[in-house]
């Protein structure tokens, strides 16, 4: 429990000049639901803390047709699960929020520090991943563009430069057509890290094929992955069973889960068959006809099907 | 027998005496314990789990500023105490560690932070001694010991060879023969996971030296009269110059039962003359402070076809860590669960290894009987071709059956709580594809030990009752409602009074289901002798024989002229003038005759076959209280109990590194409790056959409603899918390796364990 300097920017560019002077030894905090944990416990100790609690601007969450949803760093995990343009258009990122913690964590939760905290785990990030999203990055050097699947480097690590903030998240519009889920695999109910997890996205041409299909698995490799095998077995087949069941399996294929106090390596790989197949299936199922909030949580998080 | 309508106070649900206090955030906890110049306490933990402590260096702690005192193992006078049978332990190590976690050095600073920093300057050199963590490789020839110097230790009974602290045994009839005489013989082996006791509060105490030089501790305890023991016996003082004053309990079941780290803080605050406060972190808890260890049970049963069980044969090896903190004792009394098996042969082995020691939780270790001894049912039903309710019907215990301790059943509801369940599970069922029902039986004693109770009468005729016992879940609500029901007052006129060891008349400790039944036995005798008192003085002023006088909603009366007669107020404000003096009742005892507890759980589940994962749909449970003193406090009790089961039986699993045994996930995150999202209402039916003994025929409630879950839900789960998993938890994992046909069965080497006895 070391002590920090506390620091509080009113602006990005106070924020980016108090992470550029402090360098190392500053860490830039969200809603601190990672901070606090790493704090206590030793592993994280800076010397100042930035929070960007006061920076103007960030907490939105915006749609519009031409450019999708817009997530602003400060949003938090709630915000999206209770956001109606998500509800409706991104079934799989809400799924991913409800599966998340607890109503007290999601409240301060933000959807930027769980990609930023670059958990193996990280309950927002298949969805985000299978959405296509793109990251709004700056530094005191300017501002840039990273799409979601170069931001992962290794278990918490990403590709942003020490000083740099995430401020935005974007995701394009779907397609026409398009259903999605992701189904979190864990033992419990509420309150606990994915022992795996796996967002689909499926878009279906008029025709019945898969126009686009985008598998993402969580807690099975070092960073969140897309299944880019998996998915390249369905683009302009039909979805039927044996299809999804081939996708199922070269998604299992494709992982390099480890063995941990959650979960053993053979099972974690099983898991993600068996929730790509679900996943897959329900989004097939939905495509053009968004479920219910109430069904995208129950499937987010039931425990036996 | 009385009935509930008899009663006034009884059979009613009544909020808790402290509720306004608890809910508006007033109630003490020993956190809450403030004292002028008090410092904080911090703990070094054991890196290694079997060590010789070559040297510690504390000078740059001691020299960091605000650090007031740093001690070690050394600083302690050199004593081994025990919490169990044996005196195996050092309160804090003077030579060796034993486990990863071990506390080996405590440092007092101005503040936390201080403190902290101060004990990461601790240097400390170890030498690696062989160490052994996996209890079944502990016992073989050969193995590294975890005590070399065992059998020179105070209570060792036993010349058993490697690392065997501890071996129980219960005998009866001719085992062999049975075994040869029936018709079958199945055999099975069952291993239960390390438990915590998972309770919200951590440990927390504050120790003070007075002037004088008497050692006050402020503690979160069940168990006030057994620390003062423990820390008289480390810090070699008498236990009149301590005095401990136990604040509200943020939950225990089992965990503050006896000394935990009160010592450190005590010697602190000697050494600094300050008052010290040391609050745990939730990781210390799970790292130092005993849990529940894993549980290795061999049974083997000979049957008849009709199903009649004539033998039973178990083995159980209880991991005991680097110390005996609990005994296996309470074990060995359920190997033949709530059944009359006329021969048997059951075997306890407490076993050390290099991990943390074990404590108590719940009724240690019947919880993992009774997954092994009810599992075990289903398979012989499975096995004979017979519905394992009836199995469990025909072989039940009835009166007049003898336990196995050898005490005769008195007369029990165990019989009506197997029919309520069948008949509120509507068993046997047909249910839809992947979906179970399972059953399981749960016996216990209602708790016995040393219980006291003083009832004083104020002014306005209400009355004030002192006991030794720590409140836990409620007592001290129960309590009150036996003391108006005995006094034929309501309860609202029963003040309880908060108490310390000062104060109070020794009592024994808040847990094992001993509180309501024994102390309440106390309660009620004290208040009968209120009454006594009460008519003796009514019957000198109103100048009429004692026996003319009735008493009832607090007044004492003459049965033939009801207007004339005296109020408690009345009689408590001439009793200060009267010959006997203030009246004040009071009562002691030292035990209770046997009173056993029986219940019936019954689940019902849904297996997901893909993932192997278990979906709880019902759970019912059908307990014979005898009589409920407050029957929410008592489905409180019941639903609680269940819950924790259920956390055994599905996700609750605390792991130890196979090479040095540091608990591999020591917090709520990666422990996982069933949060209410998971759990099924929990469906009560509250039986009532009044007992023999204990206050107005109740009997304990508290444990048995914890040991049912593993083992019904795993007969639910073989009902569902067929598959029969043998370990806890019942993890998705394990689930889908059965039911893939890969799961492997528990080795266990039980003729070594006969030949070791000269059993052939
Ligand atoms: C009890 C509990 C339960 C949890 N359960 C879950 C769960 O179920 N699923 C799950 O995925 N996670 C869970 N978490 C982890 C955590 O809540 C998430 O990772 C959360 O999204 C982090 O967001 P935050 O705003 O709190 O991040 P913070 O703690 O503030 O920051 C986390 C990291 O991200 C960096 N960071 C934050 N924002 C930015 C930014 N805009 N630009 C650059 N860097 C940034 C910080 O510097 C830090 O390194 C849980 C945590 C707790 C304490």
């Amino acid at each position: 429990m070391a002590r920090f300097d506390y620091l509080e920017p009113r602006s990005l560019d106070e924020a980016l000049r108090m992470l550029a002077d402090g360098g190392n030894s500053t860490r830039l905090v969200a809603g601190s639901t990672d901070f606090l944990v790493r704090w206590r416990t030793g592993v994280w100790r800076p010397d100042s803390v930035v929070c960007m609690q006061h920076v103007p601007g960030l907490d939105h969450i915006t749609w519009n047709p031409d450019d999708g949803l817009s997530i602003g760093a400060m949003a938090t995990v709630q915000d999206i699960e209770q956001n109606g343009d998500v509800r409706s258009r991104y079934p799989a990122l809400v799924a991913g929020a409800t599966a998340f913690a607890g109503v007290q964590v999601r409240n301060l939760a933000t959807v930027a520090g769980n990609v930023c905290n670059a958990s193996p785990a990280g309950d927002t990030l298949p969805a985000l991943l299978a959405y296509n999203a793109q990251c709004r990055i700056i530094g005191t050097g300017g501002e840039r563009w990273l799409p979601m699947d170069e931001v992962f480097v290794a278990p918490g690590r990403t590709a942003l430069e020490s000083g740099e903030i995430l401020t935005e998240i974007r995701l394009p519009p779907p397609a026409e057509n398009t259903g999605g889920l992701y189904i979190k695999h864990s033992p419990r109910g509420a309150m606990d890290i994915s022992a795996v997890g796996v967002a689909s996205v499926v878009s279906l041409n008029a025709d019945g094929t898969c126009a686009s299909a985008r598998i993402a698995l969580g807690a099975v490799a070092p960073t969140p992955m897309r299944a880019y095998g998996a998915e390249g077995r369905l683009v302009g087949q039909i979805p039927d069973a044996a299809n999804i069941a081939e996708a199922g399996r070269l998604a299992a294929q494709s992982c390099n889960p480890i063995a941990d106090v959650r979960s053993g390596a053979d099972y974690r790989r099983e898991m993600v068959r068996v929730l790509t197949e679900r996943t897959l299936s329900h989004a097939v199922a939905t495509a053009g006809n968004p479920p219910s909030y109430d069904d995208i949580r129950r499937l987010a998080v039931q425990t036996a099907w | 027998m009385t009935t509930a309508t008899q009663f006034k106070v009884l059979e009613q649900n009544h909020p808790r005496v402290d509720a306004y206090e608890k809910v508006t955030g007033r109630a003490a906890y020993a956190s809450d314990v403030y004292l002028p110049g008090m410092l904080a306490c911090k703990l070094l933990p054991s890196a290694r789990n079997h060590a010789r402590i070559v040297s510690i260096d504390t000078g740059e702690a001691a020299a960091l500023p605000g650090v007031r005192a740093v001690i070690t193992g050394t600083d302690f006078p050199d004593i081994r105490f025990g919490s169990g049978a044996l005196r195996d332990r050092y309160v804090m190590p003077r030579e060796v560690v034993n486990f990863v976690g071990e506390p080996i050095a405590a440092v007092a600073a101005d503040d936390e932070a201080t403190a902290q920093e101060a004990i990461e300057l601790i240097k400390v050199e170890y030498e690696d001694i062989p160490s052994v963590v996996n209890p079944l490789s502990a016992m073989v020839e050969g193995a590294a010991s975890v005590h070399p110097e065992l059998e020179s230790y105070e209570g060792y009974g036993f010349t058993l060879g490697h690392n065997v602290s501890t071996l129980l045994d219960a005998d009866r009839g001719d085992v062999e023969q049975a075994f040869r005489d029936a018709d079958v013989v199945v055999e099975d082996v069952y291993r239960s996971q390390g438990i915590n006791q998972g309770f919200l509060e951590p440990m927390a105490c504050v120790a003070d030296v007075e002037p004088s030089g008497r050692l006050v501790v402020y503690a979160s305890t069940q168990g006030p009269y057994q620390i003062r023991a423990g820390l008289a016996a480390v810090l070699e003082m008498p236990v009149s110059r301590i005095r401990i004053v136990p604040m509200e309990l943020g939950g225990g079941f089992g965990a503050k039962l006896r000394l935990a780290f009160e010592a450190f803080p005590a010697l602190l605050a000697m050494r600094t003359g300050r008052p010290v406060k040391l609050v745990n972190t939730r990781e210390e808890v799970f790292t130092m402070n005993g849990p529940r260890l894993p549980v290795t049970n061999y049974v083997r049963s000979g049957v008849m076809n009709d199903g009649t069980i004539v033998a039973r044969e178990a083995y159980t090896i209880f991991d005991v860590g680097a110390y005996l903190g609990a005994g296996p004792n309470s074990g060995i009394g359920h190997g033949i669960g709530a059944y009359r098996i006329p021969n048997f042969r059951l075997r306890s082995y407490g076993v050390y290894t290099n991990k943390i020691y074990v404590g108590s939780y719940r009724a240690s270790g019947v919880a993992d009987m009774t997954f092994a001894v009810e599992s075990h049912m289903d398979h012989i039903a499975q096995q004979i071709g017979m519905d394992p309710y009836d199995l469990r019907l025909h072989n039940a215990l009835r009166e007049g059956d003898v336990s196995v301790s050898g005490a005769v059943v008195p007369s029990n509801g165990l019989i009506e709580t197997l029919e309520a369940i069948k008949e509120k599970m509507e068993w046997p069922r047909q249910l839809e594809d992947g979906h179970g029902l399972g059953l399981a039986l749960c016996e216990w004693r209602s708790g016995s030990g040393p219980s006291t109770a003083a009832i004083s009468v104020n002014d306005d005729g209400t009355v004030s009752l002192l006991t030794g016992s720590t409140d836990i879940s409620g007592s001290d609500t129960s309590l009150a409602a036996i003391a108006a029901e005995a006094l034929g007052i309501p309860m609202g006129s029963v003040i309880v009074a908060k108490r310390d060891t000062d104060m109070a008349p020794y009592t024994g400790q808040s847990g094992g289901s001993r509180v309501v039944y024994s102390q309440g036995t106390a309660v009620q005798r004290a208040a009968e002798d209120t009454v006594q008192k009460l008519m003796a003085l009514a019957a000198e002023r109103l100048g009429v024989p004692e026996d003319a006088l009735g008493c009832e909603d607090g007044r004492v009366y003459v049965m033939d002229n009801e207007p004339q007669g005296l109020t408690f107020a009345q009689l408590a404000a001439a009793s200060i003038t009267s010959r006997g003096g203030p009246i004040i009742g009071t009562a002691a005892l030292s035990s209770m005759p046997y009173t056993p507890v029986f219940a019936t759980q019954a689940a019902e589940v849904k297996v997901d076959r893909d993932t192997g994962q278990i979906k709880l749909l019902r759970y019912v449970q059908a307990q014979d209280v005898g009589v409920a003193i407050n029957p929410m406090a008592v489905e409180g009790q019941l639903d609680g109990g269940v819950v924790q089961g259920i956390g055994r039986a599905l996700t609750e699993d605390q792991q130890f590194d196979p090479d040095n045994g540091a608990v591999r996930n020591p917090s709520f995150a990666s422990y996982l409790m069933p949060l209410a999202i998971d759990l099924p209402e929990i469906e009560d039916v509250l039986i009532r056959v009044p007992a023999e003994d204990g206050p107005f025929g109740a009997r304990a409630v508290a444990e048995p409603p914890g040991f049912g879950p593993p083992a019904a839900i795993a007969n639910a789960v073989y009902d569902a899918v067929g598959v029969r998993v043998k370990q806890l938890p019942l993890s998705g994992e394990r689930v889908l390796a059965a039911l893939n046909g890969d799961y492997d069965e528990i080795p266990f080497d039980v003729e070594a364990l006969r030949l070791a006895e000269g059993i052939i």
